[in-house]
């Protein structure tokens, strides 16, 4: 029995979402631009979805634009916005945002914007005071992530969309991580512009959506047809949408008890952790929480992973790079964390598809692996020394 | 029952992709992995496809694995590279010695480090694509045998295994040539069936080791200075001593009416002594750093034995007499003696087909 760990990577599909899809790939077909029925059945059901996906975030339907995931729609964000307030070049985030944020902003930090990267504190917590300090008249765009992907930290932004407003700039919130797992409403944040992401929260991969509160501020980026109110070119992911609104409602009829439930069995398992692992720490402490992001005392985390990994226990490190070997994550880096405790680190990121009993088997399995790993492969003050000598 | 576990370390050439599918159809819990060594400025960038370690050859191993059904995962051990294989690489060649990195990263990393790694990961074997057999004698003991496909022969290179090491490692293509393995990759349908051998040291870009050097060390612990004959007569100057191996004829920087190879490098006062191409011969060396497979097996004295003194060079008859504080004395039997004794490189003793061990060569014995 395989133990899936991952979810801040990918949820598995939900039931709903599959029985959903394959209701629609059994009995019907078409595309939802087309005139005849088959077009008009297609569009029902896409538009069914977008409304699921706007009431799991209070938002109308129409506000709601379909993409290829949550990459897309931070990037949809940021260069579908790009110069729309005249004479403004300045772009606030902070360092702890995801790849798909962070590669876009260094791309037009080269090509000549101001990017403001807010630093975070030990805990993952961005001050909102600091992002109000960086804003003035050049402030074009505060871009900021509403639940960390690795070490799973709340941020507080609800009290950022006045200070934007009066700023006059615009506020996007990559929700990524957020929606399906803890209740987000995008008018009461406040925000202009939210990402979402299908397979975050039990859809396929391949569909997510840009929340747009208006469409007069922004731009499409891929150009070539109608679709999506003008605001993204060509047929959306049928299927794929289906998944995700098929998801959001299950996600909606539950109402939060599934969340508390996920956070339950995280305390259930860091509490275990912690009895048979001493020093182990916690990095990040969120009130409410999926992810356990652990530094493991004295050994690689690329070595816990791999070693789990051959025990059936599926958990990840950092982010991986071209080469395809882990490298130490970044935001654990930017919270002051040094480069051998990033090393050393696991996310853990539970979900809808755990329960208890897997819970307490991935437990007694980590903490044997923990063991066995030390004792085979313990890291030594070389180790370290030479390892942050590289980064 | 319950499959034995063995790591495949992969670079994502033939030889070790056929290694783990071998494994594989015979039963074993194959895990493959691909061990990033080299810092990226050199070998682990984008788009330097063959040297060991580039994002391609990742992904030929990776398919392999896929089309094989094991795991694979790629591995950092850069840290343990850089501190066990690159350091030493540079300091031999700034004491005035010619390295093998190969033999270094063998010993340290492929059959020492990795082993930590293969106990992590429950894996009671570590198995590579190396041209070389083991195999158990009557006794008990394990022995290492040099390939049967003899242009192949990577035994060399392997000769500071000991008994330990041995019994935990399977080389699978020590019975096969070089063609038969090739004819396997393609038989099992592997990609990278027919793709070219890597013949570069993978964190030394164009085989420029005097770059590779002056960018890892610090700028004082370069030796320059002069070019010199048998007789103390000053040739010219150079700008460092790593520049130079025993037996290079070639980027002296000198002009003479014949030709002239570097006979000797002191790193104390940064003379090259050149000479004429007789006076390379030697009638022995001095090892230093001495391991045997078997302990129990060397000879006092002048026990007969072949010796390579370089990868490429034939085995040359000679004895071999141990010294004290892991030393040894190799006197060459032929009648020339042996050419291009280099210090740094490895000497590796066998009889017949079978390595007895080895050393790095301390200094030729000229008399």
């Amino acid at each position: 029995m395989r133990i899936y760990l991952d979810h801040n990577a990918g949820a598995p599909l939900r039931a709903e979402a599959r029985e959903a899809i394959e209701l629609f790939m059994r009995e019907e077909h078409g595309n939802p631009a087309s005139v005849h029925h088959a077009g008009q059945r297609a569009r029902r059901v896409l538009e069914e979805s977008r409304a699921a996906i706007a009431s799991l975030i209070g938002a109308q339907a129409r506000q709601v634009v379909f993409t290829s995931g949550g990459t897309e729609s931070n990037n949809l964000a940021i260069f579908g916005t790009l110069g729309r307030i005249e004479g403004r070049r300045r772009i606030v985030t902070s360092a702890i945002e995801h790849s798909s944020v962070l590669e876009p902003l260094n791309e037009l930090e080269r090509r000549g914007w101001e990017i403001v990267r807010v630093a975070p504190d030990r805990d993952g917590r961005i001050a909102p005071s600091a992002v109000i300090d960086a804003l003035d008249d050049r402030a074009a765009l505060i871009t900021l992530g509403l639940v960390n992907a690795e070490v799973g930290t709340i941020q507080d932004l609800a009290p950022l969309a006045g200070p934007i407003a009066q700023a006059g700039a615009l506020f996007h919130i990559d929700a990524a991580q957020a929606s399906g797992r803890i209740p987000v409403n995008a008018a009461s944040l406040g925000c202009d512009l939210m990402t979402l992401s299908g397979h975050k929260l039990g859809a396929p991969a391949g569909i997510g959506a840009l929340y747009v509160r208006d469409s007069s501020i922004i731009g499409p980026q891929i150009l070539g047809g109608p679709q999506e109110n003008g605001l993204r070119a060509g047929t959306p992911n049928l299927l794929g949408a289906i998944g995700f609104g098929a998801a959001a409602r299950a996600i909606a009829a539950d109402c939060g008890d599934e969340a508390a439930r996920v956070a339950s069995l995280a305390d259930r398992l860091l509490a275990r952790l912690r009895a048979s692992i001493p020093g182990l720490r916690l990095n990040g402490s969120p009130p409410f929480r999926n992810t356990l992001n652990l530094t493991f005392p004295r050994v690689l985390g690329e070595s816990m992973l791999i070693a789990l990994d051959l025990e059936g226990v599926e958990v990840s490190m950092g982010s991986a790079c071209a080469a395809g070997s882990v490298e130490p994550s970044h935001v654990l880096l930017a919270m002051g964390r040094n480069p051998a405790e990033a090393r050393s680190s696991l996310r853990i990121s539970l979900g809808w598809s755990n329960d208890a009993a897997q819970i307490d088997s991935a437990a007694e399995t980590i903490a044997r692996v923990w063991r066995r790993v030390v004792e085979a492969e313990p890291v030594g003050a070389l180790n370290q020394s030479a390892a942050e000598a590289l980064s | 029952m319950k499959r034995e576990r063995v790591l495949v370390a992969m670079s994502g050439g033939v030889d070790s992709s056929v290694a783990a599918a071998i494994l594989r159809e015979q039963g074993y819990d194959v895990v493959g992995v691909a061990m990033r060594l080299a810092p990226d400025a050199a070998g682990g960038g984008p788009r330097r496809r063959g040297t060991c370690c580039s994002h391609d050859d990742f992904e030929d191993a990776r398919r392999v694995a896929e089309r094989m059904h094991f795991p694979f995962y790629v591995i950092d051990l850069r840290a343990d590279f850089a501190a066990r294989v690159i350091d030493n690489f540079v300091g031999e060649y700034l004491a005035g010695r010619t390295p093998n990195p190969c033999v270094m990263c063998n010993r340290e990393i492929k059959f020492d480090r990795l082993w930590d790694r293969a106990r992590a990961l429950e894996a009671g074997l570590v198995a590579t694509g190396h041209y070389a057999r083991i195999e158990r004698a009557a006794d008990g003991r394990f022995c290492l045998l040099r390939a049967a496909d003899a242009n192949k022969d990577q035994s060399y290179f392997l000769f500071t295994l000991g008994q330990a090491e041995l019994a935990r490692t399977l080389f699978p293509l020590g019975n096969m040539t070089k063609t038969e393995v090739r004819a396997r990759a393609r038989a099992l349908g592997l990609t990278n069936a027919d793709k070219p051998e890597s013949q570069e040291i993978c964190f030394v870009p164009d085989r420029d080791y005097a770059r590779t050097v002056q960018s890892i060390a610090d700028r004082g612990r370069i030796v320059p200075g002069r070019v010199v004959d048998g007789d103390g007569r000053v040739l010219g100057e150079h700008e460092g001593i790593h520049r130079f191996t025993v037996g290079q004829r070639r980027g002296l920087g000198i002009a003479t009416g014949e030709p002239l190879y570097v006979r000797a490098i002191s790193a104390a006062t940064g003379d090259v002594t050149v000479g004429r191409r007789e006076e390379l011969m030697a009638r022995g060396l001095t090892a230093t750093r001495v391991s045997m497979v078997d302990p129990q097996l060397c000879g006092r004295d002048a026990t007969p034995i072949e010796v390579k003194i370089r990868y490429r060079h034939p085995a040359l008859p000679a004895t071999l007499t141990m010294l004290a504080g892991a030393r040894a004395e190799v006197r060459f039997t032929s009648a020339g003696g042996g050419p291009s004794v280099t210090p740094g490189q490895a000497c590796v003793f066998y009889q017949r087909d079978e390595v007895l061990g080895g050393g790095f060569i301390e200094r030729a014995i000229e008399s």
